[in-house]
């Protein structure tokens, strides 16, 4: 149903006038008595509503089902008529409720029977009427401002449902006739207006109300054309239940509903707490929820003539006692809100309760065949209860390849837990409409927004990541990705680098994966700076976001660059790397790093000569020294990373290479020569070229000399 | 989406093709070749779909039924014998039959006829069917529409000029029309041979089985994917024009909802969403088969072995139960979620929903979900033991809010009877007893049903006299003055009658009795 058909404006005519206050002669027995109290009391006489009665509270009803249903864009406007007509409500959302209709006929109050007949007429409200259908609504208003070059291709539609008592046919042609005349005069009038809109469709549907006994003076007839503009039928029923009847196929007829009962719902009763007695409960909901069984074949088509005698079809679905809170996504075709039928009979009452506490139920459908398929489901989404249509049949997805078998599926070391973490975070919540006037920012942009911040850098595998690895980094990892850093962010970072730097000081072993690295793992200051450079590659990342996050970057640099001595100190350990040097991997941003490290390292070797002896001395007895390098620990690390067999075998040359060197690194200092080599040439004497600006002898390594132990020539 | 190829066996299908000189085939055979092609490429291409084999003449036979498996399909297709007439009705209902059988009717199919555009003669032929289409019961419907949502795609072994000198065309234009105007006629360009008829399977290939690529895309993170059964446009029914919207080929994630809070929500359409593998060139259609295995399943062990987006999102998911919003398009958004097969098989799978800004009403807007770090507190809390799901209507519905409806006496019986047990249990029950009492008079008053006022009066007055003596003496008070407020209300004098002014109890000094006095 398009959003501005003839259904989106429905106007409720009732007749306020005197004759309204007659009874429709249909007694209710309200003083039931208890069997043991009856002894010697009479039982208040019953009582009947009057025609007025009946015809708000079944207009209710009617209401009721919809709003129920149509929680917006399907409206009413409720008028009522006597000596003038009186309007209860507008178009506006906030009046489309039950309760402002309720509070508001409480106020018109039943009609007065000493008011002067010839004054009163239903008239009055059908005209106002035919006005009210000219006003514009909000969701009228809403597709004419997006639609501002073809304001007159929005369309304006209604639907006139009038209550009242005619006194003959001919009176009845003569309200026709007079809405057609009211239709013509407010077009023209809606013509010269920007505020009104002109009807292009409006159903009449007068409903002739009677007492119970009397003869009817006006007879039935279906719809018919009176004007291309509008369409009128007419229903004579008797009053009470008849007209609840009348209104309840309309209301289903006029938006598209159909029913459904469910059937064999246990419940217990309060005196049998033990035993359980099976219920029915009927439900309203739009007839889309029966699609698939009207076009199978196992209903008959909406439309059919069943629909307009007393006779209702219904769907009848079995209850199926639900599992215990299983969270499951359920392949749902459909989802469409529900209305009790009779709202507040126990059964009813009983199941919406079950529902709304936040239970699902799934539904059965009996088939013809006699087997069973599970065809619904019954759940309630804040407050609402909706009917779920769950597929049914066979899906054309079934037996797909695993994700395992596709692209990346081999891989075993996904970061699932981080990224579980991640998804967390950027979970979402509703904000309302306003925040977005006051922020001029949608919120769905400052979540994805927040997405591209938080995967600026974000390694998909462990192996891949160092300091995602290490507990020590969480705090400066979670806050650098934010959108702006307060001092204290950036001191908590800071206090994460100072942290790492204390880390590396006392040559904490990190984390640090060795898949796909040939040869033994990095060795430890070697994977200190592997960590410090993913670490200023994930901060760099973020800084342009704000100059507190260029903050934190500086503070990196700053602390990486250590003083000389520190450099001193590590430079012990990386004699022996020179070789894992060389598959480095890490590339450029390695690059500016290495080019620094160098010419730190050519200043310090002056002092370096100088100290040497002395240094050693001094370390081992520092208590934040090192540990000596050469140490068991060492060899330990290096067992646990065994050579990657996946890029080749290795010959025996390297093989035995790799284990003289592993023996003797042990044993020695890397000739300071060899270390700053180029090709394996290395400037002797640097120092007195540098003092003296003398010519220097160039000594040739070959890598024979690499096996002897250099350390004894010193 | 499903396929049904149709092949017409008539014997005009052994018509054969005259062409200067060179080797003679048979229609049948170009239709075959046709085929093939289209079999191989759903080989490579379109792995995962579904397809039938219905030869027809005035019988029809399903040959295959829905299979993935391609070489029993091109056997079939190359043991198909001739038969006599063409009838196509008998050979729509049996599509129509085989489709509803496997699939339901809300399942999209396509159905793939191939025939030579001669129609049949006299009874059974589509010219008759087309001719007696008003004049049937509903037992004998003709069964165009199909039930299900369908594409029927025309292949002609013919010319258009050839279809067009006899009336074939517009009969083959109106069963596009009783369709629903879903479908196509394709028919051979310029003379009929091999090569034409490939172009021409080429192009429905094109129009209905070109993979659909996209990129997932999650901030920074992406994986390139293969979208399957492929999205199909999606037309809004908007009340001014309609308005068609494709699947965007930029998949963005927008965040993340837990699967409870997303909880089953209606989807227009479920697709695998299959990671592939980047600058995967010379993935033409119909390529030798045998020489690209071999290359593909190492470029496979390759791919496996790169680190992919898409599975590490579906591990996620899975472990946390979790969903991904995924924006589709302008106001179009689905999700993505972890789905498991029975054989412990699981896959990345998304859902469409549909079209518009607020497509399941317990989560709002979507434009209107925002990061949780923006919110003033964490709205899961920070043991997630909340949830801002779901969004709360602002009006209650009548199930949840206890309406009064009378329009059956049991409903007006039952609430009188709760205010006379309420009122037997006066004064422990005051609070009770009033709620009821105002609720009642609340739906009397704007019901205009004062008479139901004067009644209840008449039976809480009786009520006070029936009180027995070890009754509270607060209660003949209460009974009384609810009696009296009733009996005034009954008047309709706006003084006493009005809807939003309650009967409050009345204070008494049976102090520590009634628990409102201090």
């Amino acid at each position: 149903m398009k959003n501005l058909s003839v259904s989106h404006k429905t106007v409720f005519v009732v007749d306020h006038c005197p004759y309204m206050s007659e009874s429709c002669r249909q007694q209710v027995e309200f003083d039931m008595l208890n069997k043991n109290r009856a002894q010697g009391i009479i039982p208040l006489a019953p009582i009947s509503k009057s025609l007025w009665t009946c015809a708000v509270e079944c207009s209710m009803e009617y209401c009721r089902i919809l709003y129920d249903i149509y929680p917006s864009k399907k409206l009413v406007c409720y008028i009522v008529s006597d000596s003038e007509f009186h309007i209860l409500n507008s178009w506006n959302q906030e009046d489309q409720n039950v309760q402002e209709l309720m509070s508001a006929l409480a106020a018109v109050g039943p009609p007065n029977p000493r008011e002067d007949p010839e004054c009163c007429s239903i008239l009055h409200g059908l005209v106002a009427a035919v006005e009210t259908l000219c006003k514009v609504t909000e969701y009228q208003q809403e597709a004419r401002i997006s639609m501002m070059d073809n304001v007159e291709r929005v369309s304006n539609r209604g639907r006139i449902i009038c209550i009242t008592n005619a006194k003959s046919d001919t009176h009845v042609r003569m309200l026709e006739d007079c809405v057609q005349e009211a239709i013509q005069d407010h077009n023209k009038l809606a013509a010269g207006s920007d505020r009104l809109m002109q009807i292009q469709q409006c159903e009449l549907v007068l409903i002739h109300t009677y007492p119970f006994g009397d003869d009817t003076l006006v007879s039935d007839r279906p719809r018919r054309e009176i004007s291309p503009v509008l369409t009128s039928e007419v229903h004579s029923v008797r009053a009470g239940r008849h007209l609840a009847a009348k209104l309840n196929i309309l209301v289903q007829q006029h938006f598209d509903l159909a029913s459904t009962t469910i059937t064999n719902i246990p419940m217990k009763e309060e005196q049998h707490a033990n035993t359980s007695a099976n219920y029915d409960v009927e439900l309203f909901h739009h007839k889309d929820a029966h699609l698939e069984f009207i076009k199978s074949g196992d209903l008959h088509p909406p439309g059919s003539n069943s629909r307009d005698s007393n006779l209702k079809e219904t769907v009848t679905l079995k209850w199926c006692t639900p599992r215990t809170n299983s969270v499951e996504l359920h392949f749902c075709t459909g989802a469409f809100r529900i209305s009790p039928v009779d709202v507040n009979s126990r059964p009813s009452s009983c199941l919406t309760n079950f529902l709304l506490n936040g239970r699902s139920v799934l539904l059965e459908q009996p088939r013809k065949s006699g087997s069973k398929v599970i065809s619904h489901m019954l759940s309630s989404h804040g407050g609402e209860i909706f009917l779920h249509v769950l597929s049914s049949t066979r899906s054309i997805l079934e037996d797909p390849p695993s994700i395992s078998e596709g692209c990346g599926g081999r891989v075993t070391d996904y970061r699932i837990t981080d990224f579980g973490e991640f998804m967390r975070e950027n979970r979402l919540t509703p904000f309302p409409e306003f925040n977005m006037m006051e922020s001029n920012e949608v919120p769905l942009e400052r979540a994805k927004a927040q997405l591209e911040r938080h995967t600026r850098y974000w390694p998909m595998i462990i192996s891949q990541t160092t300091i995602f690895n290490m507990q020590a980094v969480v705090p400066l990892a979670s806050l650098i990705v934010k959108e702006s850093l307060t001092e204290d962010d950036v001191l908590t970072c800071q206090k994460t680098v100072y942290n790492l730097v204390d880390m590396e000081r006392k040559n904490d072993p990190l984390p640090i994966s060795t898949v796909g690295t040939r040869g033994k793992g990095p060795k430890r200051d070697e994977q200190y700076r592997i960590m410090w450079n993913e670490l200023e590659t994930l901060v760099k990342a973020h800084n342009k976001t704000s100059e507190r996050h260029q903050h934190v970057l500086e503070c990196i640099q700053a602390c990486r660059s250590k003083p000389p001595e520190e450099e001193e100190r590590k430079k012990r350990g990386r004699k022996r790397e020179e070789k894992e040097d060389k598959s480095e991997k890490n590339g450029k941003d390695v690059e500016p790093e290495k080019t620094w490290q160098e010419s730190e390292r050519l200043k310090g070797i002056l002092d370096r000569e100088k100290e040497e002896l002395a240094e050693a001395e001094i370390i081992k007895d520092s208590p934040d020294s090192p540990e000596p390098l050469n140490k068991k620990p060492r060899l330990a690390m290096e067992e646990i990373h065994p050579v990657d067999k996946a890029k080749g075998p290795v010959s025996l040359l390297t093989l035995w290479t790799n284990r003289i060197n592993v023996a003797n690194s042990k044993k020695h200092q890397e000739f300071v020569g060899r270390m700053n080599s180029v090709n394996n040439k290395a400037e002797l004497y640097q120092h007195l070229k540098e003092e003296n600006g003398l010519k220097t002898t160039t000594l040739y390594l070959s890598p024979l000399v690499a096996m002897f132990d250099v350390c004894e020539f010193f | 989406m499903p396929t049904v190829v149709l092949m017409d066996v008539s014997l005009s299908m052994t018509r054969p093709v005259s062409l200067d000189g060179v080797e003679e085939y048979q229609r049948k055979n170009l239709a075959a070749h046709g085929l093939t092609m289209l079999f191989e490429h759903m080989a490579t291409n379109y792995k995962l779909e579904f397809t039938a084999l219905v030869a027809f003449s005035s019988l029809w036979e399903l040959m295959v039924p829905f299979t993935r498996d391609y070489n029993t399909l091109q056997e079939a297709l190359s043991s198909m014998e001739d038969y006599d007439k063409t009838c196509l009705e008998a050979a729509l209902q049996g599509v129509n039959n085989i489709v509803q059988q496997e699939w339901g009717v809300s399942c999209p199919c396509q159905i793939v006829l191939v025939t030579d555009g001669a129609l049949g003669i006299g009874r059974g032929s589509l010219r008759h069917s087309l001719a007696t289409l008003r004049q049937r019961g509903d037992d004998k419907k003709f069964p165009l529409p199909f039930p299900f949502p369908s594409k029927l795609y025309i292949m002609c072994i013919a010319s258009q000029e050839e279809l067009q000198s006899t009336d074939a065309l517009d009969l083959l234009e109106q069963l596009i029309t009783l369709n629903g105007n879903e479908g196509h006629i394709f028919t051979v360009e310029g003379p009929l041979c091999l090569k034409n008829v490939q172009s021409m399977f080429g192009k429905l290939i094109d129009q209905a089985y070109s993979p659909f690529h996209a990129v997932l895309r999650c901030g920074h993170l992406a994986s390139d994917v293969q979208v399957f059964p492929r999205p199909e446009p999606v037309v809004t029914d908007e009340d001014v024009d309609p308005i068609q919207k494709n699947v965007s080929s930029e998949l963005d994630i927008v965040g993340f909802v837990e699967i409870a809070d997303i909880s089953s929500p209606p989807v227009l359409s479920r697709h695998l969403v299959l990671p592939i593998a980047v600058n995967k060139e010379g993935d033409e259609v119909g390529t030798g088969i045998t020489e690209d295995t071999e290359d593909d399943s190492s470029a496979n062990q390759i791919a496996g072995k790169s680190p992919n987006f898409c599975v590490l999102l579906h591990g996620s998911l899975k472990v946390e139960g979790m969903v991904a919003m995924v924006q589709l398009g302008p106001d179009w958004y689905g999700m993505l979620y972890s789905q498991a097969d029975s054989k412990k098989k699981s896959n990345l799978m998304m859902s469409l929903f549909e079209p518009g800004p607020q497509p399941l009403p317990w989560l709002g807007k979507v434009a209107l979900l925002g990061p949780i770090s923006d919110a003033k507190e964490n709205p899961y809390a920070d043991d997630d033991s909340k949830s801002p799901f779901p969004l709360q209507p602002k009006n209650k519905r009548s199930y949840a809010q206890n309406v009064t409806v009378w329009i059956k006496p049991s409903g007006l019986q039952t609430d009188v009877q709760k205010i006379l047990r309420n009122a037997r249990k006066l004064p422990e029950k005051t609070q009770t007893f009033y709620k009821e009492l105002n609720r009642l008079r609340k739906a009397a008053l704007a019901f205009g049903f004062l008479e139901l006022l004067k009644g209840v009066a008449e039976l809480l007055e009786r009520e006070c006299t029936l009180l027995p003596d070890t009754a509270h003496p607060d209660a003949a008070f209460q009974l009384s003055h609810a009696a009296q407020q009733l009996k005034l209300a009954s008047t309709g004098d706006s003084q006493y009658a009005a809807f939003h002014q309650n009967i409050m109890p009345l204070p008494t000094d049976f102090s520590g009795s009634s628990g409102d006095r201090i």
